[in-house]
């Protein structure tokens, strides 16, 4: 019996209608049973994490306006089921988040785009934007470049947190602060150096990707997607890609499969790299930083060699990627796949043993098992608590279950356990990098070129110029690629953890909806809990630990 | 009387300009020392590989913007960043840099040492205090902790070296290790006495106060141009006298090691130790990282004064009955 049949047969008129798409279920559930419907599905049928919630403004004008979206997640059973609750304007839903803590910050988010209220919810603020904000930027009647005649924020920082206690002080760390990796915000309640509360404050890079992404045609948001983590774009791209991928029902070929594992996998090292440079660094090692500089440098040569652009590369293209490799890559990145496990031992040798660096590590920030699940963290510090979960073995997209590779995991969930796994993971990804190397096969680059993306530019204007490529290449400038109507999820493992990207199709050459499911937010709720107790020097050391990249923090 | 007077100043100024000429080289020395640690190069293009950098720095902070925090303890304000390098010149006047080249013999130069140097847990804790915010706040505080546990341990680190010596002038400490120098005979204290130092200095992996990653900057956060010059004026010059002083204490001063080349001046030889001491010091700085602050306290109190303690009280048996 699926999930439909058994919550049909459970809570009867309740439920709405199904729908299923690219493999996807959705389930219409009705507002007034919802938390029910929840704690039966997290109880009863396993479904122990949330992986995203999010709305979707169907239109003005629509009877039932707003959507608010659950995608739940069985970790046992690897099924996903997708929950909608529909709501006119003005109604409210309500709160998951006693349910699943990780819903705190996305119904956070929801109110601040869409102004849907949840009932119950412990501290129901604007998670982004500033609190006198007006109007509530994902509803689609709000202009895209905001009201021009109005001046909504003149800037001031205000202070809402409130103490929990009279005989503290309240120390504000960021969002200017050295160790924050970006304009992060924590406000500390101290007693003496011991932290009795934290709370974390987003925002301040906020770009609203999510809307402009609205204003795009699908090729045209990739580059948006770079933006994000920028410490490694190709996760995104392919990410996106992928999920661009899905909703077309097309599939790239083999080579080009391999091409965009090599470079995420590249990309998980680079990012790895850096945050195990700048977490020395906070912890006072600064040697370790110049070391892991210099490694993440041959990487971005050997980017600049494929995609041009060493940073944001936007490669990846609908059906494939836009060039094939050049000559000297794979001899480069030989070189590379050779010499880099010496580098991971020296940083080791640095680091490892080293009295001063246990210390400050074991037994700080300690996340559990439970907590992780509930809390919907993802990515290392998931696997640093001890569970076993990675969505390149859950969930192999990309080819990546043609590879062998181990999932590192840790065991006590503290800061320690957490480096380990990663400082295992770029292991293991050069063990994947050197299995592609070997395996790369030849052939077609992309899908069906012309029909999702560019045609040659040889067959546009060159020597082999032709009238098919001539059109196909108009109409991908004219209104690019048009997908069917329906919703697809697509996550991937990034360096960080989980990245999603829910996009919802109208039919047109836009995306109606994007969703990004970014892992840093997610895992930066944990932070209060992990730091809850410890000193002032540990939250910097946490922050390090949960590896966040405000770019997709904030989005 | 007239010449001995011409004769002291005459010393102090030379004293103070090698002195001076050490702390600026000293940023030299540690940013190359860095560089070759780190895989790089460090400064290349201020003169020769270089050398002309501490210039380009020290001009650099002249004329960066003097800012005075608006809300700040105004006389604490001003008065810590000189508190923090006057301790240090002071206590060049009791280093015997060779047999006679001194500015006094002090019979009581060890206890002036300690006295002297202690002052400068002010500079810190003021500076800390004056600026009116709550990261420089945090780092005073720290730093008034750290320094009361540190000096304990240093003082008693050269407690020991006074007992066996049985006078606190200097130049008998050096002269008692004609034969054999103090770091055999104490390696303890020497030990203690150099994590003590570090931890009094400031430097890293006991740069607490200072703590970029957590305290943005510590107590200087607040300070800027010259003043923010100062303190780590202070912060370089207490590191060349404290090298200076360990050199005395167990590297046997202007003593050449094992007698060996005689002929190279005994105050070359006293360079040369207080610079590999200073190295020592900087190559420790680029290779750990920094411990938290009850691990520190814990560290002082739970560890070191017990085996300092003891050590004196075995040195004490054997001053009495080995004689």
């Amino acid at each position: 019996m699926g999930i439909f049949e058994s919550l049909k047969a459970r809570f009867g008129e309740a439920i709405g209608d199904a729908r299923e798409f690219r493999g996807e279920e959705t389930i219409y559930v009705s507002k007034e049973y919802l938390k029910n419907i929840c704690l039966w599905l997290r109880d009863v049928k396993g479904f122990n994490f949330l992986v995203d919630l999010c709305g979707v403004d169907r239109g003005v004008g629509k009877t039932d306006r707003f959507e608010v979206v659950y995608l739940l997640r069985n970790m046992d059973t690897r099924e996903q089921v997708r929950l909608k609750v529909r709501i006119r304007d003005g109604e409210r839903v309500d709160t998951v988040s006693d349910v699943w803590p990780t819903a705190n910050w996305h119904e956070r988010e929801v109110y601040d785009m869409f102004g849907i209220e949840f009932e119950g919810h412990s501290n129901l603020e604007r998670l982004y934007l500033p609190d006198d904000y007006e109007g509530f930027p994902l509803r689609k009647d709000y202009p895209v470049r905001g009201d021009t005649n109005r001046i909504f924020y003149e800037g001031g920082a205000k202070t809402k947190y409130k103490p929990k206690r009279n005989d503290t002080t309240i120390l504000n760390m960021g969002p200017q602060h050295p160790s924050t990796h970006g304009v992060l915000r924590v406000i500390l309640e101290l007693e003496g150096e011991t932290i009795v509360d934290a709370c974390p404050i987003v925002g301040y890079l906020h770009r609203g990707t999510e809307k402009l992404a609205e204003q795009k045609t699908y090729f045209q948001v990739l580059p948006l997607t770079d933006r994000l983590d920028y410490l490694a774009p190709p996760s995104n791209n392919l990410a996106y890609i992928l999920a661009v991928e899905k909703l077309l029902g097309i599939e790239p070929p083999a080579r080009a499969k391999y091409i965009r594992v090599i470079m995420t996998e590249l990309a998980r090292i680079a990012s790895h790299l850096i945050w195990l440079g700048t977490h020395a660094m906070d912890i006072g090692a600064a040697t370790v930083f110049l070391y892991t500089f210099r490694e993440r440098e041959y990487i971005y040569e050997l980017w600049e060699m494929v995609a041009g652009a060493r940073f944001h590369q936007s490669y990846f293209r609908i059906g494939g990627v836009k060039e094939d490799l050049p000559e000297e890559f794979i001899p480069a990145l030989k070189k590379f796949v050779d010499t880099f496990p010496r580098k991971i031992d020296e940083y080791e040798g640095l680091l490892t043993n080293n009295k001063i660096w246990r210390v400050r590590t074991e037994g700080v920030a300690v996340l559990s098992k439970e907590d992780a699940i509930r809390y919907g963290v993802t990515g290392p510090i998931l696997r640093g608590s001890g569970v076993k979960w990675d969505l390149r073995k859950a969930y192999p997209y990309s080819g990546y279950e043609e590879f062998r590779f181990e999932i590192p995991v840790g065991e006590v969930g503290d800061t320690f356990s957490r480096y380990l796994v990663r400082l295992e993971e770029m292991r293991q990804s050069r063990e994947i990098l050197k299995q592609a190397v070997e395996k790369l096969p030849d052939g077609p680059i992309k899908f069906e070129p012309g029909k999702y993306s560019f045609p040659d530019p040889e067959e546009v204007k060159g020597s082999r110029a032709n009238i098919e490529a001539l059109i196909h290449q108009f109409k991908q400038v004219i209104e690019g690629v048009k997908p069917p109507v329906g919703e697809v999820y697509q996550a991937v493992e990034a360096p960080k953890g989980e990245l999603g990207f829910y996009i919802v199709s109208d039919g047109s050459e836009k995306p109606y909806r994007m969703r990004i499911r970014s892992p840093s937010l997610i895992n930066l709720q944990a932070l209060p809990l992990l730091v809850r107790g410890h000193k002032v020097a540990d939250v910097v050391t946490a922050i390090g630990s949960i590896d966040i990249v405000l770019g997709e923090v904030d989005k | 009387m007239l010449e001995t007077v011409i004769l002291t100043i005459a010393k102090i100024i030379i004293f103070f300009a090698v002195l001076m000429f050490f702390v600026a080289y000293g940023t030299y020395a540690e940013r190359k020392v860095a560089g070759g640690i780190q895989d790089r190069i460090g400064p290349l293009h201020c003169g020769p590989f270089g050398l002309l950098q501490p210039l380009a720095d020290g001009l650099k902070l002249f004329f960066k913007e003097d800012i005075t925090v608006a809300k700040s303890d105004k006389p604490t304000y001003y008065i810590a960043p000189i508190l923090a390098v006057v301790p240090a010149i002071l206590v060049i006047a009791v280093i015997p840099v060779d047999e006679n080249i001194m500015i006094t013999d002090l019979n009581i130069a060890l206890l002036y040492f300690l006295a002297v140097s202690s002052l400068s847990v002010y500079a810190i804790m003021l500076g800390g205090w004056a600026g009116n915010s709550k990261y420089p706040l945090l780092g005073g505080l720290r730093s008034a902790s750290q320094f009361i546990s540190y000096e304990l341990v240093l003082g008693l680190s050269i407690v020991c070296v006074a007992m066996l010596v049985g006078s606190f002038s200097l130049r008998d400490v050096v002269l008692y290790q004609k034969d054999m120098w103090m770091v055999f005979k104490q390696p303890i204290a020497f030990i203690c006495y150099m994590i003590a130092a570090i931890a009094e200095l400031n430097r890293a992996p006991f740069d607490l106060p200072e703590a970029e990653s957590e305290l943005v900057g510590g107590y200087h956060t607040e300070y800027s141009s010259m003043k923010f010059a100062m303190f780590f004026l202070g912060e370089y010059a207490n590191m060349v006298v404290s090298s200076a002083i360990a050199t005395c204490l167990f590297l046997g001063g202007w003593y050449a090691p094992f007698s060996i080349l005689p002929f190279i001046p005994g105050f070359i030889w006293f360079l040369i130790k207080t610079f590999l001491i200073f190295f020592f010091m900087l190559w420790i700085r680029w290779t750990y990282p920094r411990v938290r602050f009850d691990q520190l306290m814990g560290m002082s109190w739970k560890v070191l004064m017990p085996v300092v303690l003891l050590n004196i009280l075995v040195t004490g048996f054997i001053v009495t009955f080995g004689r």
